[in-house]
């Protein structure tokens, strides 16, 4: 097992840099603007007092590199700096919403997951037919739309049209479970779509890459049943490729939240990113953006980390 | 019972015997399942839901049809490997052909086939479609078809240039990634990882908030953040073909970098370019429509697809679809491309296994 502990360490340090490198790239780039944040948030109009009070209030006299280490610091304890525009720290505008688009997004993933990797399962199965066909151009479909395209063909027919399901889906706070499942249905069922569509092409993919190997031929030839060789051959070996896709997907969920969270008006942190990137307000860009990145580098992570574990190769190593 | 409902059924079932008679398996069992489903959705939804299947099963087989019109017209009218490749290829193919040919059409005449001005007001806003205005009017009066149809231009065209220029930053890196090796070869493999960690819509958001919004600026946020992958393909592709026999001999017989790169290298490279050039394009693509849906792409009066949907978005709860149309347009292009693309890694892959 110590190869594979030494493994996992690496791999966890290697991400633990990357984090650190695009934590500098993300502050960095605030830097890049042309003048300072004071006279880019002020604008042309400002007063030079106004401008000197702002940076004094944001701390900008100081050089590049202490900022960068106290911001970080701020954001490893949780504290993100002040917002520009509603001058209330950017925690807590954030939390909330970053509880609701995890919640948006593990939804999704409750009802995605088993179907994509079952329907990916029985599409390799059934790989050259006509069911196989279908499926193909369906999911390459699915893949192709845009977010939107595919939330107001949902809000059109399933809200308005039938008016089965509501078509925006704002919260509030005395809304018991079930209602919260009925109101956020559209949003999850729109990421559903697309993240099934992905799971389901990958789960294909990797399966029929292991249906074609030598050992699979050789279970078939000394007649073990169809579905022994499935469960005792080809699932231990496709365990890393389907933990890796899902992984995958899980990430592409956190980040594809943000169009959705838009077409549906869902108070998540996707949606707040737009608004600061629109207004300008960059502390709280910065911090969504560490956010989202941090998301998706630790599913990366998670993905390797798991496709390691479960290699039947490394784990009884010769 | 009225005559539509007969006479749907009776031509289902008709057309199911015949394909049994004449041992059609395929056209039997989808004839048959449709008229099975049409049973269970007929007693459940009545007379409009057998429509909306009338309607569907005539759009599917209009596109069967183009797609195998345009395929035989592609055959005859094409020359030489490109005709001989049309013969085997698949429908979806010809049919994603067909739809990025009418695009480029659209995209280079469009002022002539527009009947008005993209930015041009011609009649109250949200105006119905009528035989003036095919498609209606968007929230300020303008014609919808006019804009659908400079969208074509102006969408389509950014995506095509930034797709490029990711393409040649991209291409020209890994080529000289891949010749000269050493620290710059790792250098650049470690920038490329770091852009590759960020989500793209999260980082093209960061630079954008930024450097504003501006076409120029769009452009070169979205070739950066799409570089990396052509970055990665090109070096693996250009250093599978570097260590070949076949480059040996050339390089032997004292052939010049020029002619290495240009006779040698690129033509067994061609196939799977090709298919990243088109992958690369729907990224970009999306995210060019994205970026416009939500207020952060090409500005306004220039019509622009992405935006238009978020401006008409309003239409939605009313039960109009005009605010699909454009959005509509997106998909079909990417569907399109995908399509090609999917036949062009087929083609690329069963050449080499």
């Amino acid at each position: 097992m110590g190869g594979v502990l030494t493994i996992v360490l690496k791999r966890l340090g290697l991400g633990l840099f990357t984090l650190f490198i695009i934590s500098v790239l993300i502050f960095g780039a605030v830097e890049l603007l042309p003048g300072d944040i004071a006279e880019a948030v002020l604008g042309q109009g400002a007063t030079k007092e106004n401008v000197q009070a702002m940076r004094e209030a944001l701390g900008l006299d100081k050089a590049a590199p202490v900022r960068y280490f106290e911001w970080l610091a701020g954001a490893v304890t949780g504290n993100f700096g002040v917002s520009l525009i509603s001058q209330s720290p950017v925690t807590e505008v954030i939390a909330p919403r970053f509880a609701n688009t995890l919640f948006l997004a593990s939804y999704a993933a409750v009802i995605a997951v088993p179907i994509a990797i079952l329907l990916g399962v029985v599409v390799a199965l059934f790989r050259d037919t006509l069911f196989d066909r279908v499926a193909n151009v369906l999911t390459l479909t699915s893949i192709s739309s845009p977010e939107f395209f595919l939330g107001y063909v949902l809000i059109l027919y399933l809200g308005v049209k039938t008016g089965m399901f509501p078509s925006i889906a704002t919260l509030n706070d005395n809304m018991t479970f079930l209602e919260l499942l009925h109101r956020t249905f559209l949003p999850a069922l729109t990421m559903v779509l697309v993240v099934v569509a992905h799971m389901m092409r990958m789960t294909r993919a990797s399966i029929i890459a292991l249906l074609a190997s030598p050992y699979i031929e050789m279970a078939r030839l000394k007649g073990t049943p169809g579905w022994k060789v499935i469960v005792k051959h080809a699932l231990p070996n496709a365990w890393a490729p389907i933990i890796n896709v899902v992984a995958l997907n899980l990430a592409y969920l956190i980040t594809g939240v943000v169009l959705v969270e838009v077409v549906f008006v869902y108070p998540g942190i996707g949606q707040l990113l737009v608004d600061a990137v629109t207004k300008r307000d960059f502390p709280v860009v910065q911090a969504c953006c560490l956010i989202f990145a941090a998301t998706f580098i630790l599913l990366n992570l998670a993905a390797d980390v798991g496709a390691i574990l479960t290699n039947p190769r490394l784990r009884h190593p010769k | 019972m009225n005559y539509f409902v007969i006479g749907y059924y009776a031509l289902l079932i008709g057309a199911s015997c015949t394909a049994a008679h004449f041992q059609s398996r395929k056209a039997f069992l989808l004839l048959f399942s449709l008229t099975l489903v049409s049973f269970i959705v007929g007693i459940v939804g009545g007379e409009s839901a057998l429509w909306t299947i009338t309607v569907f099963a005539g759009v599917i087989a209009l596109c069967v049809g183009t797609s195998f019109a345009f395929r035989e017209f592609l055959v005859i009218v094409g020359w030489g490997e490109f005709s001989k490749a049309m013969k085997t290829a698949p429908l979806t193919a010809s049919f994603g052909l067909f739809i990025i040919g009418t695009y480029a059409i659209a995209g280079v005449f469009s002022p002539i086939i527009a009947p008005y001005g993209e930015a041009e007001i011609i009649t109250s806003a949200f105006a119905p479609a009528d035989e003036n205005l095919l498609l209606g009017a968007d929230q300020l009066g303008r014609d919808m078809f006019s804009r659908l149809v400079y969208g074509a231009r102006n969408t389509v065209g950014l995506a095509l240039v930034a797709t490029i220029l990711a393409f040649l930053m991209g291409a020209i890196g890994g080529l000289v990634a891949a010749t000269t090796g050493g620290w710059l070869d790792q250098f650049m493999g470690r920038v490329v990882d770091v852009i590759m960690s960020v989500p793209s819509l999260i980082f093209a958001l960061l630079l954008l908030s930024i450097f504003g919004t501006g076409v120029t600026v769009l452009i070169i946020v979205i070739a950066i953040i799409y570089s990396p992958r052509v970055f990665r393909l090109t070096r693996a592709v250009a250093g599978n073909v570097v260590v070949m026999d076949f480059i040996e001999a050339a390089r032997l017989r004292g052939e010049g970098m020029w002619y290495l790169v240009r006779r040698e290298i690129l033509p067994n490279s061609t196939a799977p370019l090709i298919a990243e050039f088109g992958l690369e394009f729907c990224f970009v693509f999306l995210l060019v429509a994205g970026l416009s849906f939500l207020g952060l792409g090409i500005q306004p009066p220039t019509a622009d697809w992405g935006s238009m949907v978020r401006e008409n978005a309003t239409l939605i709860s009313f039960g109009e679809i005009t605010p699909l149309f454009p959005a509509g347009a997106i998909a079909l292009l990417t569907v399109a491309v995908n399509f090609v693309v999917d036949w062009m890694l087929f083609r690329s892959s069963g050449l080499k296994g």
